[in-house]
């Protein structure tokens, strides 16, 4: 081969090498590539799905590196305060069989006897409040510390966004559901249901053309 | 001809609002626009895009879309009844002393929406033109009023989709309030989504999955799986459709032009995820249910022999609001967001939990991923 050639070969590599990587102009390998290259300068959007929320009245709680609003609880417990009906030591409410017991309709369902009852999650002593496994007081609008104490794993899920339900829209400000939202405390786990509805009529739908 | 209309226009006395005669999109017709220096250059790239890799025919809109285009004599026939049978409508209503204003602006309205061009090539007063004919047609024919919208998509925001296969229990919330929201054909009950109840242990079956089960949720020994349209980032239905009804928006949801599908299916069937859904008959719903809160793209009502598809309910992620589904669903096993916005909770499942897609090996790029807890 003589030098005219290496240099066609040359130029061709290089227009080759050209067009074959067309990384501008929104052209991407893949989708990751996309996503990071098109969000590093995010400056975010004009929408808010502030409207969306509602009358849900929430908190702001801030976790670890994420900041965000919850439901308020206090207001929604029907029969809070608690200290209105419970001014004398349980044990003394215990006693008196005659009256119609109060809570007729909690049965503990939540890990076993031997592990919980109500004190784990209730301070006897201070009705108005929630206490951790060492004793320390919790607000009942703080509820999801107490899960987040056995339930480690769905709190980290929770606190990024992968457990638990959004409400409003998927527009800044985040607003999710907290445990107790969702999950009965007394009887956390989902009940099985018939569906709402038939499923999907999948075969006849794609048989369609043949009818017609 | 005007130069701001791509179609002619046929004046039955309702022209009462005279569009902006400059093309521009800011709508200002003489100098101060500083768009156009910006649109120029854009337009120039998107110029040498498209002639190098389908030609002229796209260039084309409007009038010259459908006329000005090589096609057999049974085609050309075709299109000119339909077109000449609006044409005549619109002339007997427009010669008849008997008919009333109604009837005439009835006319007006089917001439125009005839021949308006493909909803992807309008500006935006073109698109917010259609709309008011949409439901000023609406209001004449059925009395009832709707809002219909022609929101753009958002700058800085890329739909993404999470699905949590350990949490979804069957329950099919999610399915009634996507048929709800998005005014699907009750006749057919077309759906959306579905949910596919799969054995333990045995893998992503879909041949071996249950899609019609009606027993109480969840089965023991099984877990469900809900598949939908996947919004891909390389879409191979976009590709197929033969007269570009069906595109990418740039906040990634793929979208359909109800009024410019043909229906041949192509897309149907370039659609590896079965994603896609055909109207064999014309789509019902019941007056009282109709969700009249709708977009062009979106929930407004269908015809015969048009596709359509989950978009993940465009006319409310597009106000920042969640789809149908994901609002419906009572386990949280549904996860929406802004994939560009780097604080998103969808972007923190991407990043932190186990995701997979399905048939990634396709190139097609879902924006919809599955995780488990």
């Amino acid at each position: 081969m003589n030098r005219k050639q290496y240099v066609y070969i040359l130029v061709y590599t290089c227009l080759f090498a050209l067009f074959a990587c067309k990384q501008e102009n929104g052209e991407y390998h893949n989708l990751n590539d996309k996503i990071e290259s098109e969000s590093k300068n995010y400056h975010g959007t004009s929408l808010s799905s502030e409207t969306y929320i509602g009358d849900v009245k929430t908190i702001k709680i801030t976790e670890g590196v994420h900041t965000f609003l919850i439901p308020e609880r206090k207001s929604q417990i029907q029969s809070f305060e608690c200290i209105e009906c419970h001014t004398k030591p349980i044990d003394e409410l215990k006693s008196n069989d005659a009256k119609k017991k109060a809570h007729w309709d909690i049965s503990l369902a939540h890990a076993d006897g031997e592990v919980m009852n109500c004190i784990t999650c209730h301070n006897g002593e201070d009705m108005n409040n929630l206490n951790t496994l060492t004793g320390v007081n919790v607000d009942f609008n703080s509820s999801y510390k107490l899960c987040s104490q056995c339930h480690s794993s769905q709190f980290e899920d929770w606190k990024g966004g992968a457990h638990g339900k959004r409400i409003g829209g998927w527009a800044p400000p985040r607003a999710s559901f907290t445990c107790v939202n969702c999950h009965n405390p007394h009887d956390p786990s989902f009940k099985s249901r018939w569906p709402s509805r038939y499923n999907t009529k999948e075969s006849e739908e794609s048989d369609g053309g043949v009818e017609h | 001809m005007s130069k701001s209309k791509k179609w002619y226009s046929l004046d039955l006395g309702f022209n009462r609002k005279k569009e902006s005669s400059g093309s521009c999109g800011c709508g200002k017709t003489s100098g101060g626009c500083q768009s156009h220096e910006k649109e120029m250059s854009d337009e120039a790239y998107l110029e040498a895009a498209v002639t190098a890799s389908i030609g002229e025919e796209v260039k084309k809109d409007g009038f010259e879309q459908v006329f000005d285009v090589k096609m057999d004599r049974r085609t050309a026939f075709k299109k000119l009844t339909a077109s000449l049978l609006i044409g005549a409508g619109a002339v007997s209503t427009s010669c008849s002393v008997v008919s009333g204003d109604d009837t005439k602006e009835k006319a007006q309205i089917d001439w125009e929406e005839q021949f308006k061009g493909n909803y992807k090539l309008m500006t935006d007063n073109e698109k917010s033109a259609t709309v008011e004919r949409l439901m000023r047609s609406y209001e004449l024919r059925t009395g009832k009023n709707i809002s219909m919208t022609s929101e753009n998509a958002k700058e800085d925001v890329l739909f993404g989709y999470a699905f949590n296969i350990s949490k979804c229990q069957g329950y099919m919330d999610c399915v009634n309030a996507c048929i709800e929201e998005n005014n699907q054909d009750r006749n057919s009950e077309m759906q959306y989504i579905r949910i596919h109840e799969m054995k333990d242990g045995k893998g992503l079956k879909f041949d071996e999955s249950d899609d019609n089960y009606y027993h109480e949720v969840p089965a023991e020994g099984h877990f469900y799986m809900g598949t939908q349209c996947f919004h891909c980032d390389n879409p191979p239905c976009v590709e197929v459709c033969p007269v570009q009804a069906t595109w990418r928006e740039d906040d990634g949801l793929v979208v359909i032009d109800y009024d410019w599908c043909v229906g041949c299916r192509y897309c149907m069937a370039a659609c590896p995820y079965d994603g896609r859904r055909f109207n064999w008959s014309k789509p019902e719903v019941p007056e009282k249910e109709i969700n009249k809160n709708q977009h062009y793209l979106g929930n407004r009502m269908r015809k015969k022999g048009v596709m359509e598809k989950c978009t993940f309910c465009v006319q409310r992620s597009r106000k920042g609001q969640n789809p149908a589904c994901v609002e419906a669903c009572p386990t949280g096993a549904r996860i929406f967001g802004n994939l560009l916005d780097p604080n998103s909770t969808i972007r923190w499942v991407l990043e932190n939990k186990k995701v997979f897609r399905l048939k990634e090996d396709l190139g097609t790029e879902p924006k919809f991923w599955y995780f488990m807890d």
